[in-house]
Order: C-alpha cells, then structure tokens, then sequence
C-alpha cells in the first residue's frame, strides 16, 4: 500500500518484565487494524521495552490509537507513549557510507557513551544502534557497548580507528572497529 | 542471452529443493548463459542460482573476480552444475544481503575454506575447487538456494548478541 494513504505512529511501551506484554500490546493494535512496520524489543534490566512504528489506513487518529493501549498499558503497569510521524519520517533513508561495528569496553566510569559518541557526531557518523550492557563484578564493573554506525562518504574506517585511539588512551578502555557492509550475493 | 528477473521471495519456488541435473544438454547451456547475463546485470551481484530464474535445476553461477571482497582470492567464473561440498572448515560471520530478499541484510556464520565439487558446464568435466573467503561465502549462499535455502533461515542474530549468560544449576 502506498504511503500516502497510510499514517505512521512511533509507540514506545516500557515496564517491569512479565509474561504477556507483547501479546497484550499487539492484541490491541491488531483489533484496531494497525500493522506493525518496524520494531524492537528488548529487556533492559528488569524492564521490557518496546518501540514499534505502526501504520494504519487512512482516516485514523492518534487518540484512537491511545483509546485502545492506554487501558492495556494501565492494566500492566506501563507507561505508553504514542507520536504521529510526519510524512517522510516513516521509512529508513537509504544509507551509502561504509557500516561499521564499533565495540569499547573498560573499567566502567562515568560519561564512555558520551565521550565516544560525541566523537562520532563531531564527525558526521551516524549510529544505527547502540547497546550497552554494565558487566564484572560490584567490585570491578566493565562497562561494554556496541554500536554500528554508518560512515559518511569517503570516511575509512581506519580513520575511525585513528579517532578514537586518543580516548582509548585517556579513558583507558578497549576500542575496535570493524566493517560489517553488507555483501550483495 | 536472455537476462531473467529475479524471483522475489515469497515466490514458493526459492523455498524448494532444486532436482539434479541428468545430462548437459542444450537447455542447461541456455539456463548457465540465462544465469551469466542475469548476474551480471545485477548491480554487483556475485552469484545467481537457478532457482532465483524459476528454474528448479542445481545449477548456479559465481564470479567474485570483480568484487572487492574477492578480487585477491578466486577462481574466476565457476559454472556449477549438481555442486556438492565435500568438505567444509573454519566459521566466519558476514553481513549478507539477496537479490531475492532486497532491502534487508542479515549476519550469517559460513565456512570460511570449503571444497566444492561440480560438474563445470563450460568445460563438461567434473571439477574440485578448494575456495576461501569471499568467494567461499558466495557459493555456499547460492547453493543454499538449490535447497531452498534463504539467508533469512540463517540468520544468527536479531541484534548484536551480546547477552547476560545464564547461570547453570
């Protein structure tokens, strides 16, 4: 179905884990006719996490939308958060740089996300995704995150390396980059 | 010389297991030329198996002498018809994506050295290639389509797989 006549919605649902979250969730979507055009999921701790794009054809609104989940949300104990998405906000831009798999671990320590990622955005590289995890022991914790990032055109991903090595040396951390393009067979 | 348009998944024939090849005839000539002139007018492609042409024969062709993963390690245009490998070492994750599924890219584990046997429908002869690399990746993904096999059925991880291990009791 082409996009125009479809309306596009950005719903984050977060909350303490338990069985049937999703289920619930997609349950309501599914009664109002909502595809589910992109998503993620994931457990963060002791939080499950959603982020779904949903679409439905045209006319919908986005209090009929919070109509069906809110109750739903509620009944679980999630918070719920819906946003219209402008025209051209609904699909991935196409990305033409090389793809990178950025992965830093170390002593844990305040600010390794910001302090990286303000490098990369100094930069014009775009970060996809990101993950962190807190690992080790209380004692001795090591922080871990893993990022893929698209490079702008004409950037090498030895120059990302190069980049990165002056905080590797000043946070003390492990860095590495790795091309991860995908190969066309 | 035709170029041949590439089946789209859901079409149930690239989920089918293709049938031996009997004889190198006329038509197993047209369908290699059919799979040459298709790959190469794929915008970097690597590799077409019949299948993705709508013809159910185990037959494939691969060529990563003009790519950039493959140009330092190949044997040039493999015409391979009944393809078996027959011996497979090492594991190594890449990034694949498909003419047959377009938009999406998956992480794939594969064999990094394998052997591969073949009936080579250029030269009529049965052949060995010992192949690495690139080039490893690229015939053990055409060939999964021989047995309606989709890197989407491969696919190691939905995200980068860095996940709390469990305790063991």
């Amino acid at each position: 179905m082409p996009h125009r006549e479809l309306t596009h919605y950005a719903v984050s649902v977060v909350g303490a884990d338990r069985p049937g979250i999703v289920a619930g969730v997609t349950e309501a979507l599914y009664k109002l006719g909502c595809n589910i055009a992109d998503s993620s999921c994931a457990m963060l701790a002791g939080e499950f996490a959603m982020i779904l794009i949903v679409s439905h054809k045209k006319p919908f609104t986005k209090a009929l939308l919070i109509e069906e989940l809110k109750p739903v949300c509620e009944r679980m104990a999630m918070t719920l958060s819906v946003r219209h998405l402008p025209l051209g906000e609904e699909d991935r831009k196409e990305t033409l740089g090389e793809i990178c798999q950025i992965t830093v671990y170390g002593a844990d320590q305040t600010g390794i996300v910001y302090r990286v990622t303000s490098t990369l955005a100094a930069h014009q590289i775009n970060i996809m995704d990101l993950q962190t995890k807190l690992a080790g022991t209380e004692q001795e914790p090591v922080y871990i995150m893993l990022l893929e990032a698209v490079l702008p055109d004409g950037c090498a991903p030895e120059a990302v390396e190069q980049l990165l090595d002056g905080l590797k040396q000043e946070l003390q951390v492990e860095i590495s980059v790795r091309i991860v393009t995908p190969v066309e067979l | 010389m035709a170029v041949q348009p590439i089946l789209k998944y859901p079409h149930p024939l690239l989920k089918k297991m293709a049938h031996r090849v009997a004889a190198l005839d006329t038509a197993i000539h047209t369908l290699v030329q059919d799979l040459l002139d298709t790959m190469q007018a794929g915008p970097g492609s690597v590799g077409v198996a019949a299948p993705q042409i709508g013809v159910g024969l185990r037959v494939c062709v691969v060529d990563v002498s003009s790519s950039r993963h493959g140009k330092d390690n190949n044997h040039g245009l493999l015409c391979m018809v009944n393809p078996e490998i027959i011996s497979r070492c090492g594991l190594a994750v890449m990034r694949e994506g498909c003419m047959s599924v377009p938009d999406y890219t998956g992480d794939v584990e594969r064999a990094t050295e394998i052997t591969v046997r073949f009936l080579d429908s250029q030269s009529g002869l049965e052949r060995e290639v010992a192949a690495s690399g690139f080039e490893a990746v690229a015939i053990q993904h055409e060939m999964d389509h021989l047995d309606g096999v989709l890197f989407l059925d491969r696919v190691i991880s939905v995200s980068t797989g860095l996940l709390r291990r469990k305790s063991y009791r």
